[in-house]
């Protein structure tokens, strides 16, 4: 049982830098990494909308309920600016990511390993890591990012849709006061965050779906273990990465 | 546009027709409540670290949201909003969903790939009795105790990181919290659990019964059901506050 897991971990340790060295080496696969991400970023980007956008409303609707005792509702904007930028985002962002493109990296390998198309291509001295592995590494990568932008948006969005339509704040304030209180520091990390959870989304994809075995059972397991693994890992990153970054900024 | 209307349709037939099976014949008790032990105990480990690491970054947020107005002792009472009533049953449904969801939808999925659903038919025994409902009245069963214990795990992580990271004064995060927290609250939230438990079960079960042959087939069903399970959930939970605490 301990042994195991360990081996587990030193198995996923030499994947993981076998991927990282054919990352920076040529040669690169551009147009699958394209096509992948193109793929990963428009099935997940109406997901994204529709679950940060509410969760900006949420966001809103509660935070109101803590500044009209101070009568500082104007201030509203900045509590959902620093609950989206920061963690609502790039959590959620990558969440879906992890659900959605982990889970279909960790369905496409595991079936192409046990059907033995990875053992075909290993037969032909084709490199499966470089043709099949790193294009969908690099597109979690590319693409958690790119999504935790259009989820900022969205919170965004989603909490002047609280604020000000269903609850009469006025327009101008909200946009005010998030220009004025958010940080460019709040985007940066967050997006720095949704950059860190995309490497380890597609480590994790790409190591259970290329180590799947037992079948189409075995195939369904990688895939569930992906989306648990990947978002227990991330969340607990999070906490680390919060601590060490905007612990600095408000000190 | 067509298809999608036609899913729809063929979701609410699906719906329709468990529902039927709930009620016209005796629920299967032992099967029910071994399915519910499976859910909430394959569930709770991992909701135990997402509750505590979701707590611990409210509490660091919060605090860094309020020091600007110098009310950063309101941090209870931000956790008692944002996490009691918000986060905690949205995150135990989208844990739940991808743990437990997840496995039901591969696991009838691979069922039906390999006609093992068409041969319960065959033996004349219905397969949304025999599959579905004992699932049903598992996720109904466990998902409100799962919410509550991701509650006192997320407020106990928030507190820890309150007190003992950023400084703050620890009777009085308590004293806010649960003067923040109505009695009322809590039993909203297993109302919303009750609600997400339901979706998640009919979502992934109908993914894993029109699922397309092939491993690939089964890895695209059980996809499918974590993100439509998650992405209605989050869209329920909006509704579901504004009508309850709005």
């Amino acid at each position: 049982m301990v042994i195991d897991s360990l081996a587990g971990i030193g198995r996923f340790g030499v994947f993981s830098w076998s991927v990282a060295t054919r990352v920076v080496t040529p040669y690169w696969e551009i147009d699958e990494t394209a096509r992948h991400t193109w793929e990963v970023a428009s099935r997940c980007a109406m997901p994204v909308v529709a679950v940060v956008f509410p969760f900006g409303m949420v966001m809103a609707l509660q935070g109101l309920s803590i500044f009209d005792l101070f009568g500082a509702q104007r201030l509203l904007s900045s509590l959902v600016s620093v609950a989206v930028f920061r963690e609502l985002s790039p959590v959620l962002a990558s969440t879906l990511v992890a659900a959605q493109g982990g889970s279909a990296f960790a369905a496409e390998l595991g079936a192409m390993r046990i059907s033995e198309e990875l053992d075909a291509t290993e037969i032909m001295a084709i490199d499966s890591l470089r043709t099949h592995v790193v294009p969908r590494f690099m597109a979690a990568v590319i693409a958690a990012p790119a999504l935790n932008v259009i989820g900022c948006l969205a919170g965004i969005t989603g909490g002047y849709v609280t604020a000000v339509w269903v609850k009469g704040q006025p327009s101008a304030t909200y946009w005010d006061n998030l220009w004025e209180l958010t940080h460019p520091a709040d985007i940066y990390g967050g997006t720095f965050k949704a950059l860190v959870f995309g490497v380890l989304i597609g480590l994790i994809a790409c190591y259970q779906g290329y180590h799947a075995t037992g079948g189409a059972a075995g195939v369904g397991k990688a895939v569930n273990d992906t989306v648990v693994i990947s978002i227990t890992t991330f969340i607990i990153v999070n906490y680390f990465l919060t601590s060490a970054m905007f612990g600095a900024i408000t000190n | 546009m067509v298809t999608a209307l036609a899913r729809i349709g063929d979701f609410g037939l699906f719906c329709v027709r468990v529902g039927r099976s709930t009620f016209r014949h005796r629920p299967p008790i032992a099967r029910s409540i071994e399915e519910a032990y499976h859910i909430g105990f394959r569930s709770l480990p991992i909701l135990l670290v997402i509750s505590a690491f979701v707590g611990t970054n409210l509490a660091l947020q919060g605090y860094n949201a309020f020091v600007p107005l110098g009310g950063q002792r309101l941090v209870g009472m931000f956790i008692a909003l944002a996490g009691v009533r918000e986060l905690a049953p949205i995150m135990v449904a989208s844990m739940v969903a991808a743990k437990a969801g997840t496995e039901m939808a591969s696991q009838i999925a691979v069922m039906r790939i390999q006609e093992q659903i068409d041969a319960l038919e065959v033996m004349a025994i219905d397969p949304h009795w025999y599959l579905v409902v004992p699932r049903f009245v598992g996720i109904c069963l466990v998902l409100p105790a799962l919410t509550m214990i991701s509650i006192f795990t997320l407020v106990l992580a928030s507190y820890l990181v309150s007190v003992y990271q950023l400084g703050l004064n620890g009777p009085e995060f308590i004293q806010l919290a649960s003067a923040t927290t109505r009695p009322v609250d809590l039993w909203y939230c297993v109302l919303k659990a009750f609600a997400f438990g339901i979706v998640i079960c009919l979502v992934s079960c109908y993914y894993g019964f029109t699922t397309r042959p092939g491993p690939s087939g089964v890895g695209r069903a059980t996809n499918a059901a974590v993100v439509v399970s998650a992405v209605v959930c989050s869209l329920l939970n909006y509704v579901m506050s504004e009508i309850l605490f709005g």
